[in-house]
């Protein structure tokens, strides 16, 4: 994303998550997003197979092992 | 080695009868209302409850009973610890508004199961989200070694407390590296364990899927031995993996006999300045590392915690920055909100690769039984600081004293950080990671011993 394409994208997901943000603020917490956006860019090329699955978040409850 | 007691030699004097849990407890009140006007470590105080406590502990080694391994070490938490009828702060002004706690931390019930007395909670930043502890709403803390300089963050207190002679104990938290950097800027020994270790029940949180909980010491064996106090299995934590207690202070003079020891480079060479990289090679030197070993994906690895820790971070906190953002941290608010708009495919992206990462950092230990990196590219900047050198590149100071943490944390290593003291940093310290595979703080805590014996890692008196 550009400086620019960052900015619009910061003002409109604030509206579509209910953050109210001034200008001033937005131009702001853009330039953090656009460095992050670096990083995503590393991880986006970094090659991973569709069965990668995501590490683990949730467990329905604990395994137990012999209990069909 | 500081005029004071070290937490060992407390645990010790008391367990003998030598000192009285009474009076160590003074002794400490005493050397933190001598410093703390300086150094700004302490948020609260309890001194009246832990008296109280120390009374307790006295009259049980009178009536001949037995004692705990810690009785009468006092210690203090870093302010997401919850204190029973005390507000959780946080490091926050939001959270003021919240109702006392109602228990008090897991690890807080079990320290003082052991007999440690609590006698304070110690500032961080802000929800956590910072390495330099620059709290605009509780001042920052100073570096005791040298004030006007960070302690390092977000557990800030915990490393600067422990630093000046406070307590000798002090808990803290790290995601991306909360207890290893102010460990390595304030020159004391700290303990990451494991992802999913401890129980976290009773703290604050910041990214569930990095938070863990440590400790900071200014002793090695007492670092080992509040460890094990820590240990415990806690099915109301689904953080919480580990099922039984895997005691390491026995073993711990074993030291580095038979243990493969290499010396990490790439990333972690190349983000570190002279003396980080000075202090790595003192201690290769100590433990007999003479191999470079390549992490895998280390630059990756840094990018998903950032942005899993961002996306997390944010997520958890945008109901209170749609309404009181005026009341966050300045230096934080902006990142916290970046972070709640962060594309989904990001965060994803990150936990995807999280799991082919954790493959090869295990696979890694096939090879290796310890593996050691610096734990700040610098020793501790000015406060104020925003911008650093490292190697010739310029990055911003606040999130980059992480650079070398993020990468080990990510993977749920464990990890003791070890004070040393290299040339280059006008008598700074800089701490060394000793990294071991996950579940394998033992192996950690022995190689840090022999630095320890050695007297290459030490903790050293400040000039307060």
């Amino acid at each position: 994303m550009t400086e620019d394409e960052t900015l619009r994208y910061v003002q409109a997901s604030a509206v579509a998550v209910g953050l109210p943000l001034e200008a001033t603020q937005a131009k702001r917490v853009a330039a953090h997003l656009q460095r992050t956006s670096v990083l995503a860019d590393l991880l986006d090329a970094f090659p991973l197979g569709d069965a990668e699955e995501l590490a683990e978040i949730y467990c329905p409850a604990p395994y137990r092992a012999g209990v069909a | 080695m500081s005029m004071h007691s070290t937490l060992l030699q407390t645990a010790r004097a008391v367990a003998s009868g030598e000192q009285s849990a009474a009076e160590a407890l003074e002794a400490s009140i005493a050397r933190i209302e001598a410093t703390d006007a300086r150094v700004n470590a302490f948020t609260g105080t309890r001194f009246e409850a832990a008296r109280l406590q120390a009374q307790r502990v006295d009259a049980m080694r009178t009536r001949g009973e037995p004692l705990g391994a810690l009785a009468g070490v006092p210690f203090a938490v870093k302010n997401l610890f919850d204190i029973a009828d005390e507000v959780t702060l946080a490091g926050s002004k939001v959270n003021r508004a919240n109702p006392p706690a109602t228990t008090d931390a897991v690890l807080i019930q079990r320290l003082q199961a052991a007999g440690a007395i609590l006698v304070g909670s110690l500032n961080m930043d802000e929800y956590a989200y910072g390495f330099t502890t620059e709290n605009t709403h509780y001042g920052p803390t100073h570096n005791p070694h040298k004030l006007g300089h960070i302690a390092g963050g977000s557990s800030g207190g915990s490393g600067a407390a422990v630093a000046a002679g406070q307590v000798p104990l002090t808990l803290g938290s790290d995601t991306n590296g909360s207890i290893r950097v102010p460990a390595s800027l304030c020159g004391v020994w700290g303990i990451k364990p494991t992802f999913g270790r401890l129980s976290r029940r009773g703290t604050y949180p910041f990214v569930d899927s990095l938070d863990h909980l440590g400790a900071f010491a200014d002793d090695l064996g007492g670092l080992a031995l509040t460890y094990d106090a820590m240990q415990g299995s806690d099915p109301l934590d689904p953080g919480c993996f580990a099922t039984t207690v895997q005691p390491v202070s026995r073993s711990l003079a074993k030291g580095v006999d038979g243990l493969r020891v290499g010396l990490l480079g790439g990333w972690f060479e190349e983000m570190a300045s002279d003396a980080a990289r000075g202090a790595v090679a003192s201690a290769g030197a100590v433990l007999g590392a003479n191999s470079t070993v390549v992490w895998p994906d280390a630059a990756q690895a840094r990018a998903a915690a950032f942005i899993i820790s961002a996306s997390e971070g944010g997520a958890l906190h945008l109901q209170r920055l749609r309404m009181q953002a005026a009341d966050f941290e300045p230096l934080s608010v902006d990142r916290f909100i970046a972070g709640a708009l962060q594309p989904a495919a990001w965060y994803l992206r990150a936990q995807r690769f999280r799991r082919a990462y954790r493959d090869k950092v295990n696979a890694l230990f096939r090879d290796w039984d310890v593996l050691l990196a610096p734990a700040t590219p610098v020793a501790a900047p000015a406060i104020g600081t925003e911008w650093l050198e490292i190697n010739g590149q310029r990055f911003p100071c606040r999130p980059s004293m992480g650079l070398l943490t993020q990468p080990v944390s990510f993977a749920g290593c464990p990890v003791v950080t070890a004070p040393l003291w290299p040339d280059g940093t006008d008598g700074l310290p800089i701490g060394v990671q000793v990294i071991a595979a996950p579940w394998r703080e033992d192996l950690a805590l022995r190689a840090g011993w022999s630095l320890a014996q050695s007297g290459v890692a030490q903790v050293r008196e400040s000039a307060l």
